[in-house]
């Protein structure tokens, strides 16, 4: 108590020749304020003896920043009793409700406030202030109003928030102003509901525990509503996890029930009245902490979102010392690893699909996934379990239906996707959200609900030519409250999904061509030599065979037709038909056999057909045989249907010539295969 | 969301992608194998080059589509 004193006065003294050497302001100027505001003489003096109640609580954990944040507040008091003219003091909070939660590692404070307007001026800015150590680790501020009485009731309306800089306020403060929707009239009063989510503001103290210490925490902050207006009623309500606690700061009115502290009710507070408590308990919920979060949305038009997770994951609590023994932990993981969380959940959409989790040296077995119409939820365990100042790093990645997330709305389409991390529990120190658009999206814009820094790129993906275009958002100090949906807007020719199977099929294509080149060029060398005048002869009377072959190959064709015109006279005794179609067969056999004779003399001329030339003129003299015997077939069975014969005498007539056709045609056959052979 | 807004799906739904891979496939493979076949057994001078062409452009519209259909039900959505 003594060294605590000894520590604080000194700390005044230069405050005060500092205020009489003060160059800028006239002294006696000075003291008129000091003496024409009665509350902030109040201010000066009434938190001054609440503070050393509070630093001597304190001293005995000998807890040095503590001791220099006091100290550091009552100079900063001082100087704002003395400097600070009010000019806001035309509203007042006619009551302060504050709730702070510190059940997880983020410190969630819940105020409502009962704003007045206590001046004549219409007034519709409210001014928040927090401790500039408190507001460096601002994640979320948001300020609700209850629109309305009476019937509309219940319909909430978040206000805009932004970040002022006020003049002549004092420093060591930051400030945000509230736009209220409508102006405050004289007299007239408004409740607002603001959230403000800290995170790494809980100390862990001790700073280095065992394996089987349990974690203990310190949270401070000032058991007054820090503000620039007066402040009639107010009272602070602390919500711990457990209902285990160390010590923490007894002012007047300090109620302690369970796992909750209240503070006040405190009534006809002046401005910025401060005073600094500390709450040192136990705390052993994950303090699991994503350093960075890379989220890659990539969207294929084709049918699918994929999310790709990548997370570099800390223990963000009281550091671990000693050695680890996995026994006692598997053991009695409740007593010998208090501090460690061993799972996580992530919440991911409904019809999450081929969902992995791996790391860098391959797939991590301990995850269950199960889901319902509603979520699915992904349970994962990092390979050990997770104590203070242990790292670990994995992926997690999932497919989505493109229809949940993908709209169209007046000719653009846009994605409608989650911001934040699946996993609540974890405090994202710095998050970036990468969206892929398909390749030949353009015209992109994007509408996030809270500022991020912004920037496009590409990346070379399967079936790209000049890359796809990507959104980077990045956001740092992200908690569970930004898991808000965003949205990022395009432009998308619907022609364009057509690139990736038209790049395949050019690839197959250009195979073919290369096969189609490859077989036509001529790739011999010398031109000139004997064995190569020889192939190109030899393929001249291939060629003569094969055109030979294709045109007996037609003949015989005629002929099947003739014998189904046969066939049909004997059904319908149409005889015209069957004699148009003969007169037809006459004229093409004519003009195949036109087409035979120069070939067939191409290749009496030539030398290399000498092997092959008698079959195929035994197969010309065949066919011609086989061509006449059907004529003259044709030409009875016509004859005799003119004469209407029966059917009897037609088949005696015919079956001579029809043996000797059946008997030509298989020989014709047999020909056309050997000479095939060859 | 506007309630204008209406969602995007796939143009081909994903549960016909396996089948439309195995018969886009086996059509491309077949037509792939007519086209060598002609090229072995046509002698040169009779070769028609329009019959070639068409015979390999048909069989890489077969087997790119049926590639891409064979990507997309694995799961590697291009």
């Amino acid at each position: 108590m003594i060294t605590t004193n000894q520590k604080t006065l000194p700390s005044f003294t230069p405050l005060v020749s500092s205020l009489s050497l003060s160059p800028e302001g006239d002294l006696a100027a000075k003291l008129n304020l000091f003496l024409a505001h009665p509350h902030t003489t109040n201010t000066k003096l009434k938190p001054k003896c609440l503070n050393f109640q509070a630093l001597t609580s304190i001293s005995s954990y000998s807890y040095p920043q503590v001791k220099k944040m006091g100290i550091r507040f009552d100079l900063f008091l001082l100087s704002v009793a003395i400097l600070w003219a009010p000019v806001l003091s035309d509203l007042v909070l006619s009551k302060v409700d504050r709730r702070i939660d510190l059940t997880s590692q983020s410190v969630r404070v819940t105020s409502t406030l009962k704003v007045e307007n206590a001046g004549t001026n219409p007034v519709s800015e409210v001014l928040l202030a927090f401790p500039d150590h408190h507001a460096k680790n601002l994640a979320y501020l948001t300020a609700i109003t209850n629109e309305g009485k009476g019937k509309t009731k219940g319909s909430t309306v978040s206000l805009p928030v932004e970040v002022v800089h006020p003049k002549g306020m004092p420093p060591a403060l930051t400030w945000y102003s509230l736009s209220l929707l409508k102006e405050l009239g004289k007299g007239e009063s408004v409740t607002l509901d603001v959230v403000a989510i800290f995170t790494h503001t809980l100390r862990p103290f001790p700073e280095e525990i065992t394996q089987a210490e349990t974690q203990l925490v310190v949270f401070q902050d000032s058991a007054f509503y820090i503000s620039p207006y007066v402040v009639k009623v107010q009272s602070l309500s602390v919500k711990l996890p457990e209902p285990k606690v160390e010590s923490y700061t007894k002012l007047e009115n300090t109620k302690i029930s369970g796992s909750e502290i209240k503070y006040g009710p405190y009534e006809n507070l002046p401005s910025f009245s401060y005073t600094p408590i500390a709450i040192h308990f136990e705390s052993n919920k994950p303090f699991a902490v994503a350093q960075e979060l890379v989220r890659e949305i990539e969207i294929s038009h084709w049918g699918n979102v994929q999310v790709t997770e990548h997370y570099n994951l800390i223990h963000g609590g009281a550091q671990s010392k000693g050695e680890f023994s996995r026994l006692d932990y598997q053991a009695r993981p409740h007593v010998r690893g208090a501090s460690a969380f061993r799972n996580l959940v992530a919440k991911l959409p409904p019809r999450a699909h081929s969902v992995y989790y791996r790391d860098e040296i391959g797939n991590i077995s301990t995850s269950h996934l199960w889901g319902d119409s509603k979520k699915t939820q992904l349970e994962i365990e990092p390979r050990y379990p997770m104590f203070g100042g242990w790292r670990t790093s994995f992926t997690i990645g999932y497919g989505l239906p493109l229809q949940d997330f993908l709209f169209q709305s007046e000719g653009k389409r846009f994605l409608n996707i989650s911001f934040g991390c699946p996993m609540n529990e974890v405090v994202i120190d710095n998050l970036i959200v990468k969206v892929v658009l398909p390749e030949g999206s353009g015209d992109i814009s994007v509408s996030v609900p809270f500022p991020v820094k912004q920037w496009q790129e590409a990346k070379l993906s399967h079936l790209d030519l000049v890359g796809r275009p990507v959104v980077v958002l990045e956001k740092t100090n992200v908690v569970q409250e930004h898991d808000q949906h965003f949205q990022v807007h395009y432009k998308f020719n619907n022609l364009s999904l057509l690139r990736e199977p038209l790049m395949l099929i050019s690839g197959f294509f250009f195979l073919f061509v290369t096969c189609i080149i490859y077989m036509h060029a001529d790739l011999t060398i010398s031109k000139s030599s004997a064995s190569y005048v020889a192939k190109l002869q030899w393929d001249e009377v291939q060629a003569a065979i094969q055109q030979v072959q294709n045109i007996i190959n037609r003949c015989l064709t005629i002929h099947d037709k003739l014998e189904a015109s046969l066939r049909d006279l004997s059904r319908t005794g149409d005889v015209q038909a069957c004699k148009a179609a003969r007169k037809a067969a006459d004229s093409y056999l004519k003009e195949l056999s036109k087409e035979l004779k120069p070939l067939l003399a191409f290749l009496q001329s030539s030398p290399q057909a000498a092997q092959i030339l008698p079959k195929v003129e035994d197969l010309i003299a065949k066919e011609r045989e086989l061509q006449e015997r059907l004529m003259l077939k044709h030409s009875t069975v016509v004859d005799c249907y003119e004469k209407k014969l029966g059917g009897r005498e037609i088949e005696n007539r015919v079956s001579s010539i029809q043996q000797k056709v059946t008997a030509l045609r298989q020989e014709v056959d047999d020909l056309l295969e050997i000479i095939d052979e060859i | 969301m506007a309630p204008s807004a209406k969602p995007i799906s796939s143009p081909v739904p994903d549960a016909w992608y396996p089948t439309l891979a195995v018969f886009m496939l086996l059509i491309g493979l077949v037509v792939t194998a007519s086209f060598f076949i002609y090229e072995a057994t046509s002698s040169r001078r009779n070769r028609s080059l329009a019959k070639e062409l068409t015979t390999g452009t048909v069989a890489s519209v077969f087997l790119g589509f049926g590639s891409l259909f064979l990507l997309l039900s694995c799961g590697v959505y291009v």
